[in-house]
């Protein structure tokens, strides 16, 4: 007779409380989700799709909800978010981007030319820096970066030429950029050496064996090979500065502004913004008048998508790459 | 027939035109790897590829390799032999100039190739004409052509496309033995290949790009005896090409492949000549007790 194999208790009872704590978490993510559409939801009604489409002043907009009161009118749900999805969209892809080559050269720099000596200073640095709360950058941004920026850069004749749009002030899309840059390029370096560092030496030596020079080897065989941890560093990063807040409230002007490349690559930088949200934060203090609650839910559940999506995307984006036998 | 003469030497220049050039090419209808073991007999040595003058080697104070000097022939068969840690992969990762990867490793002494001094070559160019086999099969996470392809296209000014690299490709894995077993999924991950496979793929991608010489750094310890077997065979039948330099501490598989024999302890050339004497007479004591097994 056959008889089923049970594991003992001893183990079940591991797999069980495990597996139920796995299951709350994902309970709760699906609860929180459903929350934050519930709440969002008067406000796409009034709004539909054309939510996220450009028109009219954004700040204005909300600062009609502010004083609506209790029972707004259907009027004063009007609302389009485009400047803020815009403002977010810029300033993550913009630092993303640039993060993402600062972090991919740093890495290879550390990982395969630097002498021992200095990478022993520079990693544990790096690791320090991803450690750094981010409401210092900011800090040094509004003192330092914004003033610079507000004196040296940005020239009485740029502030006219846009005078009747919107104030030039040095808080800009640039100062904004630089920053977030500057803070989620630690974490993505810290990734990317790890994963170099698991690259097989096997791997590297053969190539270099086959007569490239080592830049080649590390770009052909170390990066491909790293590819799976490089979009996970991506993907993380971006994460991190779309939630980005306080720090982005502080250096990015904080007006609902949408920047506009058409003015020319010089002021398209210097104009200021407001991404989703820093706008969540400095609404919150509004959050009696439904109007105003409704909104901010809403933005709070474009962030939530848009981070789930994130995950997606890189999920598929590892996938071809698992053929050739490239661990992730 | 292509067999009743030596293969062409091709001189490789660091300056000269992409290497994927059709004149590399084999001739249609089969290779002389196919029958080369018939047409190499043993004894008959070629022009001299190789020449260490006087090489050390120290890591730090340590001194792997000490005033070794050997010659290291087309169409012949080097397998180095001796304990573990006795610097035959040391020395074998000095000709082709890997050992410069190592902090800390220095060399004396003179490596001439084809009567160059190897420190005189680009290091790019050296290692283009001095492959390499390494011990753990290391194929790239790309697919089988991509990893045979790899150094041809690597060396080549413009990226050939892959019309013009698929007969040298398919050259490359007949001689490796290898082209029956993988022709019809060339584009499956290298690495889902069986170890012995994976050795003999990397064995196709050293020669894709037509070296001159050959360096293998115990290619079988990693595999089980039939693999083993036929990259025996394989280097029988690459020999003709090539100058192989093969590092094992396989005493038997030095006998079986190796048409000269290089005794090594703790870093000393102890004994050198052809595999019969190494192993049938050998003059040096160590040699005695080494090939006997009474140390080892």
């Amino acid at each position: 007779m056959l008889h089923r194999l049970r594991q003992p208790w001893s183990d079940r009872r591991a797999e069980l409380t495990l597996g139920a704590l796995a299951c709350a978490v994902l309970l709760v993510i699906v609860l929180m989700v459903v929350f934050v559409a519930n709440e969002a939801w008067p406000t796409f009604q009034h709004n539909g799709l054309r939510w996220l489409f450009p028109g009219g002043n954004v700040d204005t907009q909300i600062n009609t909800m502010v004083n609506a009161g209790a029972k707004p009118p259907a009027a004063d749900y009007h609302l389009r978010a485009w400047p803020l999805v815009w403002g977010t969209i810029l300033t993550t892809g913009l630092a993303v981007v640039f993060g993402l080559i600062f972090a991919l050269l740093a890495s290879i720099f550390i990982v395969e030319f630097a002498p021992d000596r200095l990478r022993a200073i520079i990693v544990p640095v790096v690791r320090l820096l991803a450690a750094v709360p981010s409401v210092i950058y900011g800090l040094l941004g509004i003192l330092v970066l914004v003033p610079f920026v507000g004196n040296h850069i940005i020239s009485a004749h740029d502030k006219k030429s846009v005078e009747f749009i919107v104030q030039l002030s040095g808080a800009s899309l640039l100062v904004a950029v630089v920053i977030l840059t500057v803070m989620i390029v630690p974490i993505m370096i810290a990734i990317c050496v790890d994963a170099l560092y698991a690259v097989p030496r096997g791997w590297k030596e053969g190539a270099v064996a086959l007569g490239v020079n080592r830049w080649r080897a590390m770009w052909t065989v170390s990066i491909r090979a790293a590819r799976p941890a490089i979009i996970a560093a991506a993907v993380l990063a971006c994460a991190r500065a779309l939630g980005e807040a306080i720090m982005l409230s502080m250096v990015s002007g904080s007006v609902g502004f949408a920047p506009n490349p058409f003015d020319g690559p010089r002021l398209f930088l210097l104009e200021p913004l407001r991404p989703l949200a820093s706008t969540i934060v400095e609404d919150s203090e509004s959050l009696q008048a439904p109007a105003v609650r409704s909104t901010v839910y809403a933005f709070a559940l474009l962030l939530l998508f848009s981070s789930l999506l994130l995950s997606l995307a890189g999920y598929l984006a590892k996938q071809p790459m698992k053929k050739y036998g490239v661990r992730s | 027939m292509i067999t009743e003469q030596p293969p062409p030497i091709r001189k490789i220049l660091v300056d000269a035109p992409p290497t994927v050039a059709p004149g590399i090419a084999p001739p249609a209808g089969g290779h002389a790897a196919t029958s080369g073991a018939a047409h190499h007999r043993r004894g008959e040595a070629g022009p001299e590829r190789m020449t260490l003058q006087g090489l050390s080697v120290f890591y730090g104070e340590n001194e792997a390799v000490k005033q070794v000097s050997l010659s290291i022939r087309l169409g012949e068969v080097l397998a180095l032999i001796g304990p573990s840690g006795c610097g035959k992969t040391t020395l074998l990762r000095t000709l082709n100039r890997l050992t410069e990867l190592t902090a800390g490793a220095q060399r004396g002494g003179t490596i001439l190739l084809d009567g160059t001094d190897v420190d005189a070559l680009e290091v790019t160019a050296l290692r283009r004409r001095v492959a390499m086999v390494f011990q753990q099969p290391n194929p790239f996470p790309m697919s089988i052509f991509d990893n045979v392809a790899y150094a041809l296209r690597e060396q080549s000014r413009k990226r050939p496309g892959r019309s013009v690299l698929a007969p040298l490709v398919e050259d490359a894995l007949r001689r490796a033995g290898l082209w029956d077993e993988v022709k019809d999924k060339l584009d499956a991950p290298a690495l889902r290949l069986s170890g012995g496979q994976q050795q003999r793929l990397c064995i196709a991608r050293a020669i894709a790009t037509r070296p001159e010489v050959l360096l293998m750094d115990e290619p079988c310890s990693a595999l089980d005896p039939r693999s083993t077997a036929v990259i025996e065979q394989l280097i029988g039948e690459l020999r003709s090409d090539l100058a192989i330099v093969i590092v094992t501490h396989n005493m038997q598989q030095a006998r079986r492949v190796g048409d000269k024999v290089a005794f090594m302890y703790l870093g000393d050339l102890v004994e050198y000549g052809p595999a019969e004497q190494i192993f049938d007479a050998p003059q040096a004591q160590r040699t005695r007790d080494y090939v006997r097994g009474v140390f080892g």
